[in-house]
């Protein structure tokens, strides 16, 4: 059964070879647009698409929600997909692009300065030397914060690890019993935050050469973030009291997401929560303020992630998609997306753009962008493989189940068996 | 006369493969061309994109020195030694329960059946939040009787325990075999035991469990694959948001078939997660077919 499980896609993949766009317009060409986004974000996608099609009279884009990234993955093992234009996350692009499935860029973009974009992005966005996708929203992580909570406790915004630990200290609660009724950082996502606070510690995930990464999971930097947070949470209040305590946290981003329910203090947290938060939890009253760092001369340093449009290799109509691409990319479509779905906008010429500037606290994450410091996790083949990798140490970090030595000794034993490309 | 006779035969032969094309072509293309093909690739380099690389046994190879792999192994060994007895046991107690003549028994018999035709999928949601350790029902229920609950999505020493919980909540259909089967142990045997003195307990070791010997191994069997093919469970409990793909506390929810899911769809290792696949069979193989010698011992047919 396992066998059949395993080789049923692989003839899906077969199956689908034959299926493509059908009839055209008169002298036009019609591409397929397929986006793995969905609901209102698809809603302002397909406005942009629609103003395009309306803009020119030689190119009519399709637009196709499909959140099924399995399926996209599908229609490009073929030698014609079923779409000419797609997007994914910046850390799928060295994969992919070394399997040959991403058309490059450099030659179908030439008029496109990619200088504009966020240079922590552009690094993703590359592999050997040739682009093969472009960002159209950048995300960066920051520190948010409940005002309540921290004047309560007459805590400030902490601006270094050192206030960080301090503050978590003042802003964690316990009961008579020891079980923790408030936390004072929580984690949405451990990898986000211990990936960042690598970061804001002086470590690398990938080397220090964007154009040659390898996996630097020990790094001193990294192994004091790691060491951070074993010190300033799970040993103070044990493994067993955080788990208790994470365990009755409601669904992220909802009513009762334990930061907008006042159950954590602070969170290390992307742009969208600006959105998210008035919508979710109009009641909160809540800050953001730059990463806490270990040293003065990383003061900005965060983690930067993007989302991308790329070419499939098998398109029947590269020259068009990219035109198509551009103006997705231009400044125009990019601010009414980015604005739509209360993500960055990638150009770095835009961080000041004051359109952005409406939406309450989102500065905080576009100065980030433009930070010098701020950097971003390889888009190199073996980044699924290393993500899921520290994904497992960080757990076993964060429950003391082993030293940040040992568990990132792991992952660098692990990292020898690594697709290379 | 015989060639005629040969012809008719031929042509009955042809009809009759006409007959059965549909499965015969939806086997061979569907079945068969897939496992032919995950064995090839099982001795190749094949990412789904490129031409597979011959890389003769290093896949296996590599296999015997996957920490990773050994720790999804014996994680899908533990449900299964954990899982198989309590599903057998369960169900023929249940199944005997079902059988007492009270009221509304077909009402009790639906009830136990039911959580079988509920979605795996939303199960699985359903139990994420029955596990939870500060709002579930299930800790609920034992603080009511004064046991502390555990963690059991955040304890590694729980979790595993808490999949097989999962999964015997569909034990229904294992017990629903057991029932129909209890209803074919002729009558007059415990009669004749009755006669004879023999007690509730005697007659289940002397009469009951011989019957329904040849089910109880056609059970274990199909049980024991599907725990150790075990999936969709631990994938659910441990699904993270944006899909990310996780093992839960310190990797034991991480089952085998997650693994080897994990290699093919999101490290796009199809050769490595081919040749797990065929591991995988050769075990179930070989478990089954020590089974089946035991089997000898201890099963009885032709009660009757």
């Amino acid at each position: 059964m396992k066998i059949v499980k395993l080789g049923m896609p692989l003839l899906m993949v077969a199956a689908m070879a034959g299926c493509s766009g059908g009839g055209e317009p008169a002298g036009k060409t019609t591409i397929t647009f397929s986006y793995l986004w969905s609901g209102t974000e698809a809603e302002a996608l397909e406005k942009i698409i629609s103003e395009f099609n309306a803009g020119q009279d030689k190119i009519v884009v399709k637009g196709v929600s499909s959140p099924d990234s399995q399926k996209q993955l599908a229609s490009m093992s073929s030698a014609s997909g079923t779409f000419d234009i797609s997007d994914n996350f910046g850390n799928a692009v060295g994969s992919w692009a070394a399997k040959g499935i991403l058309a490059p860029l450099d030659d179908l973009l030439k008029d496109v300065d990619t200088g504009a974009f966020a240079p922590a992005a552009m690094n993703q966005m590359r592999y050997r030397g040739k682009t093969y996708a472009l960002p159209i929203s950048v995300h960066t992580f920051q520190l948010l914060y409940n005002k309540k909570l921290l004047d309560e406790a007459g805590v400030k915004p902490p601006t270094t690890t050192e206030e960080l630990a301090a503050a978590i200290g003042k802003l964690t609660k316990t009961d008579d019993k020891g079980a923790i009724t408030q936390l004072g950082l929580g984690n949405p996502s451990l990898p986000n935050s211990l990936t960042t606070l690598g970061y804001a510690f002086g470590g690398t995930w990938d080397g220090t050469d964007p154009a040659a990464p390898a996996p630097t999971p020990a790094d001193p930097g990294n192994l004091a973030a790691l060491t951070f947070w074993q010190d300033t949470i799970t040993k103070k209040y044990g493994a067993d009291k955080v788990a208790a305590f994470t365990a009755g946290w409601g669904q992220y981003m909802s009513a009762q997401d334990p930061f907008y329910a006042g159950k954590v203090a602070m969170v290390i947290d992307g742009e969208w929560q600006a959105v998210s938060i008035p919508k979710n939890a109009p009641e909160l009253e809540w800050g953001v303020t730059a990463i806490p760092v270990a040293r003065p001369d990383l003061a900005g340093a965060t983690q930067l992630t993007a989302s991308t449009l790329f070419i499939p290799a098998n398109s029947k109509h590269k020259q068009e998609a990219a035109v198509f691409l551009k103006h997705l990319v231009g400044e125009k479509a990019m601010r009414d997306f980015n604005l739509a779905l209360g993500n960055l906008p990638a150009r770095t010429a835009m961080a000041d753009d004051p359109a952005f500037a409406r939406i309450p606290n989102f500065t905080a994450w576009m100065e980030a962008m433009k930070s010098p410091k701020v950097r971003s996790l390889a888009s190199a083949p073996y980044a699924a493989e290393y993500a899921t990798d520290l994904g497992s140490a960080f757990d076993s970090v964060a429950r003391g189940g082993a030293t940040p030595q040992e568990a990132m000794a792991k992952v660098a034993d692990r990292g020898k068996n690594y697709a290379r490309d | 006369m015989r060639a005629t006779e040969r012809a008719g035969r031929r042509r009955e032969l042809l009809r009759g493969l006409a007959f059965a094309a549909p499965f015969l072509i939806g086997f061979a293309v569907f079945i068969a061309y897939p496992i032919l093909a995950s064995f090839r690739y099982s001795f190749t380099d094949f990412n789904l994109f490129q031409e597979p690389q011959s890389v003769g046994l290093d896949n296996y190879a590599r296999m015997l020195s996957d920490e990773r792999m050994w720790q999804s192994l014996g994680n899908t060994l533990y449900l299964t030694a954990l899982g198989v007895p309590l599903t057998i046991v369960i169900a023929l107690a249940g199944a005997h329960v079902l059988n007492m003549p009270v009221r509304g028994q077909p009402l009790f018999r639906a009830l136990v059946y039911l959580p079988t035709i509920v979605p795996v999928v939303v199960g699985g949601y359903l139990w994420r939040w029955l596990l939870n350790a500060q709002y579930g029902f299930v800790n609920h229920g034992l603080n009511l009787l004064g046991i502390p609950g555990p963690l059991w999505l955040e304890n590694p020493d729980w979790s595993r325990p808490a999949i097989v919980l999962m999964s015997l909540w569909t034990v229904g259909g294992t017990m629903v075999i057991y029932l129909a089967a209890l209803k074919d142990v002729p009558a007059d045997l415990y009669e004749a035991a009755a006669i004879d003195g023999a007690g509730t307990w005697r007659r289940f070791t002397h009469i009951t469990w011989p019957a329904l010997s040849p089910v109880t191994l056609f059970q274990v069997i199909v049980t024991l694959i599907g725990f150790l093919q075990i999936f969709a469970q631990p994938y659910l409990l441990t699904q993270t948001r944006l899909n990310t793909s996780s093992g839960g506390p310190e990797d034991t929810m991480l089952s085998y078939a997650m693994y080897l899911f994990q290699n093919a769809f999101v490290f796009l290792k199809m050769g490595y997660a081919s040749a797990m696949a065929w591991v995988l069979f050769l075990i179930t193989l070989v478990i089954t077919a020590v089974l089946l010698l035991t089997s000898r011992r201890w099963v009885h047919y032709g009660s009757r």
